[in-house]
């Protein structure tokens, strides 16, 4: 009884989180689609910034006086960001249902049975990928848009107000929304369910709004997370909608309610 | 000699109608389909009451411009600028769930001809989408028509382009449903299909709407499936580059079959 061997409860905590990070790295980049969407990210962001690009530089001698004075270039050649999301934000939620989906969540929580600490690492990981990558590809895609614009186009440059805080916005944005995917993963543990209400959310709602009359719907809009997350990708401001740090406020005041119902949740329930 | 062709042909209509049987089990055994179908009604013929309702109940309020602007039916049936998404995903999803949970491996070791499985599909997506998105285009027209009388102006199906519209939209609803299904057997994967289908659908008209519609614009954009299907069922003033309804119907059809064509020759060389 004496000789028996005496354990000495988990492994202190800088040693889990050490040994934690590099697991989830590691399950990161061992699935094929993880780096396939990620270049396929890019190449929308910059393919979009070329092609638009030259779109409006081909056209703007056709363009309304109006159009012409709201001109945006930093977000003309952002725009594809709003390709990005979907790319971004269905592998937020893969890198959460996938593992349900293979059942590979059990091994993971009976390795680690600090669920909580598996998921918010394994979201740290993957905001950090994601923002490096949407800011590096954002800033390529502005130098490739705004090599287009000749005169009488105006074309922005990154010293001017707002515009460097427009193309950083993008790493930002999407990662945001690559968080509010694996957080929608964890509460619905279905992948078709999360990218429903994920693109419900950001596409569906907004679309919906706009087609309402009157001024209630109006009122509303500036709030949705898609729409008030984005404003940070634009210089020039339009109507009423929210400042680009409010916007970003409550895109991330969103995100952290969802992710905190999905640490709640992923307590409480079976995997 | 002619009593074994006739004999092949016979089996091989056999084996069609057996593919289908089998598709038929499916569908009507996963209980996904009939919930995701419903929620789509609900949505649609909601969304079209809704929108019908609150013009009804501001009529008054709204300023002349908005009253010259009004089309009663293209008001109605704005939810066809949404829903193709819901069947396209549909679509997608009656490929890509046997893809998820291992079924295709069975279905593929019972049929080892891949093409005849798929095109089993594409009759049940077709006809159960045509059926359904039909009824929903009709319903929705009818109900939302009956939310506009007394206050707005409003038609019945009777009056001239209504059934068009109607019909035209549950047309462009079950060729968004069968691009969806081509996409879902190209991408073999649920999250790139739906993200598929919401980017082509949804995100890249609104993306290069706003670029002056010029040259390169009026040779593409019009194309896009959503604009095509814009042209199948809009009833008021199109906007004026876009294609008409004819080229609409063959352009979706188009479309259909090129990705159809991918994604055939892509399920015969790859792995289930």
């Amino acid at each position: 009884m004496s000789a028996s061997p005496t354990f000495t409860g988990s492994a202190p905590r800088g040693t889990r989180v050490r040994a934690t990070l590099r697991s989830e790295w590691i399950k990161l980049w061992s699935v094929r689609s993880v780096p396939v969407s990620l270049v396929a990210t890019a190449v929308a962001m910059l393919l979009g910034a070329w092609l638009l690009g030259a779109g409006y530089q081909s056209e703007w001698h056709e363009m309304a006086a109006s159009e012409r004075t709201s001109f945006d270039p930093t977000y003309a050649c952002l725009q594809s960001a709003n390709l990005a999301q979907l790319l971004i934000g269905a592998l937020g939620v893969l890198t959460v249902t996938g593992d349900y989906e293979t059942g590979l969540i059990r091994a993971t929580f009976t390795a680690t049975p600090q669920r909580g600490q598996v998921l918010a690492l394994r979201a740290a990981l993957f905001a950090t990928v994601v923002l490096l990558l949407g800011a590096t590809v954002s800033l390529a895609a502005f130098a490739v848009g705004q090599s287009q614009f000749t005169e009488p186009v105006p074309h922005a440059t990154l010293g001017q107000t707002g515009v460097l805080r427009a193309v950083l916005g993008v790493g930002l944005y999407l990662m945001l929304i690559a968080v509010f995917g694996m957080g929608l993963g964890v509460l619905t543990r279905s992948t078709t369910l999360a990218l429903t209400a994920l693109f419900g959310i950001l596409l569906i709602v907004p679309s919906v709004l706009t087609m309402l009359p009157g001024r209630g719907a109006e009122g509303i809009l500036p709030y949705l997370p898609a729409v008030a997350g984005s404003q940070v990708l634009h210089v020039v401001r339009s109507g009423n909608s929210l400042g680009p740090w409010q916007g970003t406020a409550l895109l991330a005041l969103y995100v952290a309610t969802t992710g905190a119902a999905a640490l709640v949740m992923l307590r409480r329930r079976d995997v | 000699m002619c009593a074994v062709i006739e004999r092949r042909t016979a089996a091989r209509s056999a084996r069609l109608r057996a593919a289908v049987v089998a598709e038929w089990i499916k569908v009507r055994s996963l209980r996904s389909l009939p919930t995701a179908l419903l929620a789509a009604a609900v949505f649609s013929i909601g969304l079209a009451v809704l929108v019908c309702a609150s013009f009804h109940a501001r009529w008054d309020a709204l300023p002349a411009e908005r009253h010259r602007a009004f089309d009663p039916i293209d008001t109605n049936l704005g939810f066809l600028q949404i829903t193709p998404v819901f069947f396209a995903s549909l679509g997608a999803l009656v490929i890509t769930s046997e893809y998820g949970c291992g079924l295709i491996r069975g279905t593929f070791a019972a049929t080892p001809q891949r093409g005849l499985v798929i095109a089993a599909k594409a009759l049940l997506v077709g006809v159960i989408g045509w059926i359904a998105a039909t009824a929903i285009t009709c319903a929705a027209f009818l109900l939302g028509q009956g939310r506009l009388a007394g206050a707005a102006p409003h038609v019945g199906l009777g009056s001239p382009g209504a059934a068009r519209a109607v019909l035209g939209g549950g047309l462009y609803l079950t060729l968004a449903a069968l691009l969806g299904m081509f996409v879902g057997v190209l991408a073999r994967n649920t999250a790139v299909a739906v993200s598929g289908v919401f980017a082509i659908l949804l995100v890249l008209p609104t993306m290069v709407d706003n670029l002056p519609h010029k040259f390169l614009w009026r040779l593409t954009v019009p194309y896009l499936p959503s604009n095509l299907g814009l042209s199948v069922w809009h009833h008021g003033h199109l906007p004026p580059d876009l294609a008409r309804p004819g080229v609409g119907v063959l352009g979706l059809v188009a479309w259909v079959v090129a990705i159809a064509a991918l994604g055939t020759v892509r399920v015969r060389k790859r792995d289930a």
